[in-house]
């Protein structure tokens, strides 16, 4: 690799276009493109990051040490694009690899040799193990605990709406190490290893039928020492980073319906639904189905407009009022198909697929509305920050935790 | 032809605007203007000439400004936010857009220039009683006797039609729909101010018995020419509701703030914090459907009947809902006519039924998307 930091825009756009040329080729490209990514990744995908990360493109941001290129944001963004324009993954890392990201920042010098590179490479699996049966909202109210026991930490307790934990070998995990002072101050954080003997996982299953998520089980766990990020007692502000980059690599749309079936046109869904039941002619209907299409639409359109405040240099409050409007699309659309089909919706199955549809929208809206922070923190969240609305006062907010009240 | 501004200089006008009416459009000064029988007051209308606003979509060969859109939801952002009292709707938006888009160069030459500087206001009859924006709403008729056009009947909601010093006057006749100028001041013309609970609005009714009157020479079809003006008008109006939704949301934040009960500022509690949030997501869609529409409008997209009818239904609603429940955040202070609440409230209602209702925007929505 070139590594000048004072590399030209067109010579680094040129060196990037090169390499992707020889190395991006169309046995590979199709490959890629072609397989089905869920929590396995491939062969073919590890041995493609492998050759990303080899050519200090994955992270361009980072450090050359760790394969980065100490480029700014907007030479690294020339990256993205190249590798963008031909659709070959593995550019970005540096902004949408929360794994890594947390690692670099807070961890410690062998962990971060031991995992940056195999996080960059997939060779790892992660999963989250941050909410508890107890702690959903209130999120710093966490009691799986931690204790320190010469070299390591023994881990007990248990931990919810995790995604991958069966097949993850580390967990981004919280627990509290201190129950003598307020409640954000005893957390720490640590990367679990998954694969012993302390961790039971189980899957949940959700009110639409699927298990996208588990419950984990922690019982003596093991976690070495040196796996804590940050220092002891500082988890909630190591959380908080990891948060940051977690909702920066967010932003993909909400699910569609469960059966998949494309549209033939481009006409908007729930005026196909409405015409196909022979209902697109009630005006009740008209009403709210041209009402849901515009908090649909109107919501584009405000992300459209952060987006263009934000490529002028003003940072935009309107972003974080996304979440909050799409709970309200996805429950309005799954309304309003049920309404249209009246009582075909109490079926299910193959055979019934516009039932299974308007009941799985209804069902899943919830993963929008709960999910990620529920609307109703979503809207103390949009009061506080973005209004400047006082906060409610926190009776919890300064006392020791062990003296907190619990349901 | 209409120019379009860069960001920068449409952000200046705005902010020019908005100057001006942090000036002249105060509180105390909408009170007193919208107690009087005119409704408006001159000087800041000169003041709005002078800015150009007045004139700011008819062509720069009739003496405007000639900018499009996008230019004038800015101002009417401003211009809601502070209740703006005035013709501009009326005579440089609607009269205006109507003549332009009836293309009688004639007229337009002799006309357009005093209604650029609002030495003119002039108005336009486009419906009757039933208040219904639509072909079917006019009831005027005209009809040709011996060589002359006279017009019967009777409009309604005509904006500003008894400050008006001429009329466009749309009128079914046996060859179809066609489009007169008619001098409010003669005899046959009878113009009845109409009592209205906004009372920062002018509207009258316009009565024709035997009316004279000359006929506009449309080189378009004179409906579709109605059309390209309401569009304009919608536009307009998107932005004062958008603008007079963002205004209220925050004078009632700021309120939320300041207002201590049970030893706390009542913005602290979630039943209030959650309604404001709610009002922000409402707000902020009313500008970006506003603003996209004008923009939409600008450009001639083929997707303008779409974008604007999703901003008249979008911001018509917003406005209503912010201005509703912000009477509510306040509490009883809000119930006092003391207070600005009732005027955006007031404001609010009556935009929401100008030029259709959201029910009638929403069809139209639907049907633009193909449903």
């Amino acid at each position: 690799m070139t590594n000048e930091s004072n590399t030209s825009d067109e010579a680094l756009r040129e060196e990037v276009t090169a390499w992707l040329t020889e190395n991006w080729t169309k046995d590979i490209s199709e490959e890629l493109l072609n397989e089905n990514i869920y929590w396995e990744v491939s062969a073919a995908r590890k041995s493609w990051l492998k050759k990303v990360v080899e050519a200090h493109w994955a992270v361009p941001r980072w450090p050359e040490e760790w394969h980065g290129r100490a480029l700014a944001n907007d030479q690294a963004k020339i990256i993205e694009r190249a590798f963008a324009k031909v659709r070959a993954p593995g550019a970005g890392q540096d902004r949408n690899n929360l794994w890594a990201n947390t690692l670099l920042a807070q961890g410690q010098q062998g962990l971060k040799e031991k995992l940056i590179g195999p996080l960059l490479r997939s060779e790892v699996n992660m999963c989250l193990l941050y909410s508890e049966p107890g702690a959903g909202s209130d999120l710093a109210g966490i009691r799986t605990r931690a204790d320190k026991q010469g070299d390591h930490y023994l881990v007990n307790g248990q931990k919810v709406w995790t995604s991958g934990a069966a097949t993850a070998d580390y967990g981004m995990l919280i627990a509290r190490t201190n129950w003598d002072v307020p409640k954000h101050q005893g957390i720490s954080f640590f990367f679990c290893p998954m694969k012993q003997p302390g961790i039971e996982v189980r899957p949940l299953r959700q009110i639409t039928n699927e298990s996208h998520f588990n419950e984990v089980f922690i019982t003596d766990a093991v976690v070495p020492a040196e796996n804590i990020l940050g220092a002891p007692g500082m988890g909630w502000q190591v959380l908080n980073t990891a948060l940051a980059y977690e909702r920066s690599s967010m932003g993909e749309g909400a699910r569609g319906p469960r059966s998949g079936a494309k549209q033939a046109t481009q006409e908007e869904p729930l005026i196909a639904v409405a015409r196909e039941a022979g209902k697109l002619d009630e005006p009740h209907l008209r009403q709210q189905i041209a009402q849901a299409i515009a908090y649909k639409r109107l919501n584009a359109l405000n992300t459209a407009r952060a987006k263009a405040d934000l490529s002028q240099g003003t940072s935009s409050s309107i972003m974080s009022l996304g979440k909050l409007a799409m709970s309200r699309i996805l429950h309005e659309e799954g309304r309003i198909r049920t309404e249209i089909l009246g009582a075909e919706s109490l079926l299910e199955g193959e055979n019934h697929p516009r039932a299974e549809d308007a009941n799985f929208l209804s069902l899943n809206a919830y993963f929008t509305s709960i999910g990620g922070g529920t609307d109703q923190v979503q809207r103390n969240i949009i009061g506080e920050r973005v209004l400047g609305l006082p906060k409610e006062p926190e009776v919890d907010k300064t006392i020791a935790f062990r003296d907190v009240r619990t349901s | 032809m209409l120019n379009t501004l860069s960001t920068e200089e449409r952000e200046a006008l705005r902010d020019s605007v908005s100057k001006l009416m942090s000036d002249a459009s105060t509180e105390t000064a909408v009170r007193t203007v919208m107690e009087t029988d005119q409704g408006f007051d001159p000087d800041l209308w000169r003041s709005l000439s002078e800015m150009g606003v007045i004139g700011l979509i008819t062509d720069e060969k009739y003496g405007g400004s000639g900018v499009g859109p996008m230019e004038l939801e800015a101002v009417m952002e401003e211009a809601g936010a502070a209740l703006l009292c005035s013709p501009l709707l009326a005579s440089g938006v609607i009269a205006a857009e109507l003549l332009q888009a009836l293309g009688d160069e004639a007229l337009n030459a002799t006309r357009l220039p005093g209604i650029a500087t609002g030495e003119t206001i002039a108005s336009a009859v486009l419906t009757g009683d039933t208040g219904c924006w639509t072909e079917s709403g006019i009831n005027v008729s005209a009809s040709e006797i011996a060589g002359t056009w006279q017009l019967e009947g009777r409009g309604s909601f005509v904006l500003h039609a008894q400050n008006a010093d001429v009329l466009i006057v749309i009128a079914n006749s046996e060859g179809g729909l066609k489009a007169f100028e008619v001098d409010p001041s003669e005899d046959s013309v009878q113009v009845e101010a109409l009592p209205t609970l906004d009372r920062t609005l002018r509207i009258a009714s316009v009565s024709f018995n035997k009316t004279a009157a000359k006929q506009i020479n449309a080189t378009q079809p004179v409906w579709e020419a109605v059309n390209q003006a309401l569009n304009m008008a919608l536009v307009a109006l998107a932005g004062e509701q958008a603008g007079g939704a963002k205004k209220v949301l925050d004078f009632t934040v700021e309120y939320a703030k300041t207002r201590i009960q049970f030893g706390r500022q009542i913005g602290s509690f979630q039943a209030i914090k959650h309604m404001a949030a709610d009002l922000l997501v409402e707000t902020e869609s009313a500008i970006s459907a506003a603003r996209h529409a004008a923009a939409c409008l600008a450009d001639q997209s083929s997707r303008t009947e779409e974008a604007i009818s999703l901003a008249a239904f979008a911001c018509a609603d917003a406005f209503v809902k912010t201005a509703a429940d912000g009477v509510q955040m306040h509490g009883g202070i809000a119930f006092t006519w003391e207070h600005p609440a009732h005027l955006y409230l007031k404001r609010a209602r009556a935009d929401a039924q100008l030029f259709g209702s959201s029910d009638f925007h929403r069809e139209n929505y639907l049907k633009a998307l193909g449903g």
